[in-house]
């Protein structure tokens, strides 16, 4: 039930974009159109699912003063994560171009854009800060990574939509952009009352 | 633009109308913020209280200008298929530093700026810099056109926290020595009571400022006036 | 393209001289982040006392001197058991707690324990003769934890003090519990325990207090966090109820 209740808070209450601005980046820059959004937005999840474990192990086992070297090493901590990051998002690329070209084709140009997307590094320094436990950082994973996919894919569909309105020429782009994150970001305030207990 | 630059012999310090530009570009006609949309990361959830976000712009100033400086020491020699890598080393290293020095030097903002110290890595403007000038230009150029940008982020991140911090709890730089309570009812009042204690207290702090939307719907104004008063950057397509 | 031995040569320079840069500025730091840690720490505890302290002071603004001087000089630190027993200062390091003292028991990390395993942090405070006790308290706010310190008199009943903290509450609502000076002011002076002697511990009530022997105002727009103050406080000090008997039969 914890678990749910991690994966709930950080797709909607605590939505890593709407409320921390984590991959604002990109999350403006590809919302243009819908497909692309699509597609960006499974990657963030996909990424931060594999990402998050992994830091897990090699803050708690490696960097931790408890861990295998005995030695307090957190002052590494930026550096291995982006290490990690950079490398797993390599390594999920080479293996879905192997595997599966299709998928490639939809998502690989997004990947590489992924190593500097804030929400992946700051899942994982979200993770260390509160002490999440191996399983809940898979469910905080998942359940950022969802919040992510769910907030580009709305603004990708409203932009679509807003193309056709007559927009103050000085707010057109990205102007507007910001207005309508600030209000789903309102929006997704609303689920605040979510009552926790009932998971 | 300024990337294209040839280099040509020059002194080292030069500090002409050329540089002078690389610093003052990025406040306007390049603005990270409002013109580059990169950057905004990271660093906005910070803004709704003014101290932490101008330590966060120095921050980001001063790994923005020496990871630049750095990167440009070095362009020659980093191999290509490593380039993202050792960038990202490069960043994540100058970030742990403003760690470890902030965590010595005041402890309370350390905690709560928490993982936001450490998001700067991915902070794009960091990152885009790097890309776009350091890896071209001299290292006392690049060094400028860091400090540049980080200045012209700041600017923008302390502009914000000052509307949200005012406008949502009516006081002017909580936490250091010299807060000042501004507009609103004092904060030692009574719950769901007012009294009075600043110069303007009937009005009611607004919760919306506190929220993370505000942050969106300043920006937003922002680049409206921007744009409205620099008519060339406006969105086209 | 460079050669292979190049790259290899480049990324090895390149972390060394990084590793090496890095843990010789985090050693040299670390006697001053401790401090700062521990000096963090105590201002947390103190901020339940500070209407004790003298008048207008805030915990956090205290210079560290003068932190550490009143821990030296007026602060007792026991760690107790959930049956009220001292836990020797080994047995709280062999926990993982370094240092053995009260102030370096984690409470995140206690909380997560099944309530007959936790130890408890107690500080005693001298207020020129007259002890008032320092209790640490854990709970559920809205979505994450909040927590706080609680200080009680020597009669174990009026409460001296309390101060707050959260992860993450919403700003403007929920969070006013640490930011709004008011509500901590409320809780001076109010009693555990209601007329009749049955333990109610202080509850924040929605719309207002109606006994104010026990009952504190809540926050408009935070009742989730409110409740959750209330629940923390009821189960938070019942925890140390043991540790009180003891002290009063002495």
């Amino acid at each position: 039930m914890e678990l749910v209740n991690v994966f709930i808070k950080a797709a909607f209450i605590e939505n890593l974009v709407l409320s921390y601005f984590l991959g604002m980046c990109s999350f403006l820059a590809v919302s243009k159109t819908l497909k692309t959004a699509f597609g960006l937005g499974l990657a963030v999840i996909f990424v931060l699912v594999v990402t998050m474990p992994i830091n897990w192990l090699i803050s708690t086992y490696l960097l931790d003063e408890g861990g295998v070297l005995g030695m307090d090493l957190t002052f590494l901590r930026f550096i291995l994560f982006i290490a990690v990051i950079a490398s797993m998002v390599q390594l999920v690329e080479m293996v879905i171009e192997k595997y599966s070209p299709s998928l490639y084709n939809s998502l690989g140009i997004f990947l590489p854009l992924i190593t500097v997307n804030c929400a992946i590094l700051g899942g994982s320094l979200f993770m260390v800060a509160r002490e999440y436990t191996f399983a809940e950082s898979i469910a905080f994973g998942a359940g950022g990574g969802f919040g992510w996919f769910l907030a580009i894919v709305a603004l990708a569909a409203i932009r679509e939509k807003i193309k056709y309105s007559n927009v103050p020429a000085p707010l057109r782009g990205l102007g507007m952009a910001f207005l309508l994150t600030g209000l789903m970001g309102m929006a997704f305030l609303s689920l605040l009352g979510i009552d926790p207990a009932s998971f | 633009m300024a990337e294209t630059t040839i280099e040509k012999k020059e002194p080292i310090f030069a500090f002409g109308k050329k540089e002078r530009k690389l610093l003052t570009d990025p406040l306007n006609d390049n603005n990270p913020i409002t013109v580059q949309v990169l950057g905004i990361c990271s660093a906005l959830a910070v803004t709704t209280l003014l101290f932490p976000s101008i330590i966060i712009s120095i921050a980001v100033i001063f790994v923005c200008a020496f990871s630049n400086l750095f990167t440009s020491l070095l362009r020659k020699s980093i191999p290509k298929q490593v380039r993202m890598i050792v960038q990202l080393v490069i960043i994540a290293t100058l970030v742990t530093v403003v760690e470890l020095t902030l965590k010595a030097l005041d402890y309370p903002t350390y905690k709560q700026l928490s993982v936001f110290i450490g998001l700067i890595i991915t902070n794009c403007i960091v990152m885009g810099r790097l890309e776009a000038f350091a890896m071209a230009n001299s290292p006392w150029k690049s060094f400028l056109d860091g400090v540049g940008n980080g200045v012209g982020y700041g600017v923008i991140l302390i502009a914000v926290a000052f509307f949200r911090e005012v406008f949502g709890k009516g006081t002017f730089l909580a936490g250091t020595p010299f807060e000042v309570k501004i507009i609103g009812p004092n904060s030692e009042y009574l719950i769901n009571t007012m009294a009075d204690g600043s110069w303007f207290s009937w009005y009611q702090n607004n919760n919306l400022m506190v929220l993370p939307a505000a942050a969106m719907f300043l920006i937003a104004i922002m680049i409206w006036i921007h744009r409205a008063w620099n008519p060339k950057l406006v969105d086209i397509s | 393209m460079r050669s292979n031995n190049y790259v290899i040569g480049f990324v090895v320079t390149m972390t060394v001289v990084v590793a090496l840069v890095l843990s010789l500025m985090a050693t040299g730091l670390k006697p001053i982040h401790d401090r700062n840690e521990a000096i963090f720490n105590k201002k947390a505890v103190l901020a339940a006392i500070e209407s004790e302290l003298g008048e207008n002071v805030k915990a956090d603004k205290l210079p560290d001197g003068e932190v550490l001087s009143i821990f030296d000089e007026k602060i007792v630190q026991t760690v107790i058991d959930i049956k009220g027993n001292p836990v020797s200062s080994e047995e709280v390091e062999a926990r993982g707690y370094k240092g053995g003292l009260a102030e370096h028991v984690d409470m995140k990390k206690e909380k997560k324990k099944p309530a007959e395993d936790r130890i408890f942090p107690v500080f005693t405070y001298d207020n020129g003769g007259e002890s008032i006790y320092i209790v640490s308290i854990r709970g559920n706010g809205l979505w994450d934890e909040i927590w706080g310190n609680v200080a009680l008199k020597d009669d174990f009943a009026t409460i001296v003090g309390a101060s707050f903290d959260h992860q993450g509450e919403t700003p403007g609502l929920g969070a006013e519990i640490k930011d709004n000076p008011a509500f901590k002011r409320q809780f001076q002076g109010k009693s555990i325990y209601d007329a009749d002697g049955n333990y109610t511990s202080v509850v924040v009530r929605k719309g207002g207090a109606r006994n104010t022997r026990y009952e504190v105002d809540g926050i408009s727009g935070a009742t989730v966090t409110a409740d959750g103050v209330s629940d923390m406080l009821h189960t938070g000090i019942r925890y140390y109820q043991p540790y009180f008997k003891t002290l009063k039969k002495s």
